[in-house]
């Protein structure tokens, strides 16, 4: 079956694919209302983030923009030291879209928010025509509740940053899998909700500072905080974790991982005196295995890298989308 | 690690105290490694690593881009070239903002594919670069390609320029760090006219950071025992006759002719086009292409930027008008031209 211009039109299609696709896969009783609006617990003071998801392919290896879109989400919330609880989402789809890839992206974007503790409680479908969208595009609104306010204006000199893991992997999936590469490689994206991961680090005082290092990178999250603290940053070349074969690949292309996106890797600032704690809460995490400490929070502006060389490198915002160099 | 300190801790103790040196790379790729790794950092103040003109997407002629643009527009075209050639600036914009029918390849062999997969397109790879990227496009020719396949060329020649810059009077070059992967092509041979006609010590050297620190070593030994000669610390890659296969499949397909460089100019026998013989390949020839007059900025001072003559900040445009975002002018354009790091590091 395939998505047809009527099952955006309001009728009885649409009726169909709400309750025999969404509301079979998004299982939370908020939602079956089926109502205009959804009811929800309040709470003293909520975190509200929204994000449009467009990735090209829609499957690629590590992920999905089903996962992706509850994911991103799930982490813009929790790095405001907030924890996840709802989440509306919204879909443009193209017609001629087949239902299978459909209901694999529905089940997946159910998976990850069950994972996630999260409840999937409103949501929109339209259906463009055929080559107004590539597929399918996500809008996902998040509320949580928040718990600790976290803010670059916390930061000071002397703090330590911390990386929740490897750096580079999504972007370098997301490159292979639209085929713009002849590579064979084991890369997967990192795709994942980070909450789990996260929240229990919401008990620590020292905690001044959280963000996913998405588009633009590890170096782009630091570049910015860093402007927003007026501040700088020293980071260590040798102690940001990036996996072997993704060196290898951003050797060959001349792309720099720290400029590559991630979809489940954190930058967290923390005091120097409760970073050991955080370093070890979040490596007994299957997902903070590989944290490390990567540099620290400078007094002079500039955000600079020590290189494995010795020297020193100055990072700057990203300014376009990496590309190949020729040689 | 060690190593590289020893290399630096050399580096200091055997650069003159009395004077500046200005060392300069011809490459791209060596360009990438002395700013990725902070290598300008690591030396004394004196001694300067300049870019010439190695960064093959800041050369690129304008007319040639926007050649590749307007046949990326026409319907029966799909037009195939490297990463870092889709965001240079040209006066009617960039081939990923102004062009129409684009993929980027890595590699000449991949257009192989997109012209079989196309057939009833017109495949036109814009093959842009120094000798590295001439022997693959070669070895694409010699493979046999499809009727619906056809080269853009705008292939430059490295010795040639450096030649340019050194028969310039003005040009306050100390020393050439010659470029690793062209030499693979070339020979290391190519490069003894420097030391021996010019008297500038020249060494070939690789992509790592190690070995560009050891050809700064040996440059710096020459220099302090008053000698210009012709050394290569890249001996694993380049032998002194080249990849003599590579050179036989380029002229093959090639001959050499004056061409434009972006900001430059016209430079007799500084670059490639394909041989009146394979006129059927050539889209300048098939397309019946137009040389686009080149405009030149006023106020921009690249040609002596990329010659070594004068530094970014002398140019009054520099920060100013020309930025990363909007270059005015070749040597802003990429991460490796002189001015965009100029920008970013200074």
């Amino acid at each position: 079956m395939k998505v047809e211009i009527g099952h955006g039109s309001g009728g009885r299609l649409t009726r169909e694919l709400i309750e025999e696709l969404f509301l079979k896969h998004f299982d939370f009783s908020e939602l079956h209302t089926l109502s205009d609006a959804t009811y929800l617990q309040g709470f003293e003071k909520i975190a509200i983030t929204t994000d449009s998801y467009v990735v090209q392919p829609i499957f690629f290896p590590g992920g999905d923009i089903g996962k992706l879109s509850v994911s991103g989400t799930v982490n813009d919330l929790t790095v405001s030291g907030s924890i996840p609880n709802y989440i509306t989402a919204s879909f443009i789809l193209e017609e001629g879209l087949d239902f299978s890839e459909l209901e694999r992206v529905v089940s997946s974007m159910a998976k990850t928010a069950k994972e996630a503790g999260v409840k999937i409680v409103a949501g929109d479908t339209k259906v463009v025509e055929r080559g107004k969208c590539d597929k399918l595009y996500i809008n996902t609104t998040g509320v949580g509740r928040v718990v600790k306010e976290l803010s670059p204006k916390l930061v000071e000199p002397g703090d330590l940053i911390i990386v929740s893991g490897s750096v580079g992997e999504h972007g370098i999936s997301i490159s292979l899998a639209r085929e713009e590469f002849e590579v064979e490689t084991e890369v997967k994206s990192d795709c994942a909700p980070l909450n789990s991961l996260l929240v229990p680090l919401f008990k620590y005082e020292g905690l001044k500072f959280m963000r996913d290092a998405t588009r633009g990178g590890l170096a782009t999250v630091v570049v910015e905080l860093a402007s927003c603290a007026n501040l700088g940053a020293l980071l260590y070349e040798e102690k940001i974790p990036v996996r072997e074969d993704v060196k290898f690949i951003c050797d060959m292309l001349g792309y720099d991982p720290l400029y590559l996106a991630n979809e489940g890797k954190a930058v967290i600032v923390v005091s120097k005196e409760e970073a050991d704690s955080v370093l070890k809460e979040l490596r007994s995490h299957p997902l903070g295995k590989e944290a490390s400490v990567i540099g620290e929070i400078t007094g002079q502006s500039g955000v600079f890298l020590k290189t494995k060389v010795g020297g020193l490198r100055r990072l700057e915002l990203l300014d376009e989308d990496p590309l190949p160099r020729i040689c | 690690m060690d190593r590289i300190r020893e290399l630096v801790n050399l580096i200091h103790s055997l650069a003159p105290k009395d004077k500046k040196l200005k060392i300069m790379n011809v490459c791209g790729s060596h360009e990438h490694t002395i700013t990725y790794s902070g290598l300008r950092s690591l030396m004394p103040k004196n001694i300067e690593l300049v870019p010439g003109p190695g960064c093959p997407v800041c050369v690129c002629s304008e007319s040639d881009i926007i050649n590749a643009i307007n046949l990326s527009k026409r319907d029966d075209v799909i037009l195939a070239t490297y990463g870092d050639m889709l965001r240079v600036p040209t006066k009617v914009g960039s081939i990923r903002s102004s062009g129409g029918n684009y993929l980027m390849v890595s590699a000449p062999h991949e257009v192989l594919k997109v012209a079989l997969e196309n057939p009833q397109k017109k495949v036109v790879f814009f093959s842009v670069g120094f000798e590295t990227t001439t022997a693959p496009t070669a070895a694409l020719l010699e493979m046999g390609v499809p009727d619906n396949l056809f080269i853009l060329t705008s292939q430059k020649l490295t010795p040639e320029i450096m030649e340019v810059l050194v028969n310039d009077s003005e040009v306050g070059v100390d020393a050439f760090v010659a470029p690793g992967h062209v030499s693979a092509i070339v020979g290391s041979k190519a490069w003894e006219i420097f030391p021996k006609n010019y008297g500038i010590p020249t060494v070939v050297a690789g992509f790592e950071p190690e070995n560009l620190l050891l050809a700064i070593v040996k440059i710096l030994y020459q220099i302090k025992k008053g000698k210009a000669e012709l050394e290569n610390v890249y001996k694993g890659v380049v032998k002194p006759e080249g990849n003599r296969r590579a050179q036989e499949l380029i002229y093959k397909y090639f001959y050499k002719t004056s061409v434009n460089w972006r900001g430059i100019g016209y430079i007799p026998d500084s670059g490639l086009e394909l041989k009146e013989e394979y006129g059927y390949l050539d889209a300048k020839k098939v397309f019946n292409l137009p040389e686009i007059k080149e405009e030149k900025v006023p106020g921009c001072i690249c040609h002596e930027i990329v010659l070594g003559k004068s530094y970014p900040t002398d140019c009054k445009l520099f920060k100013k008008v020309c930025t990363p975002r909007n270059p005015k002018g070749p040597c802003m354009v990429s991460h490796e031209g002189a001015c965009n790091i100029w920008y970013r590091f200074s």
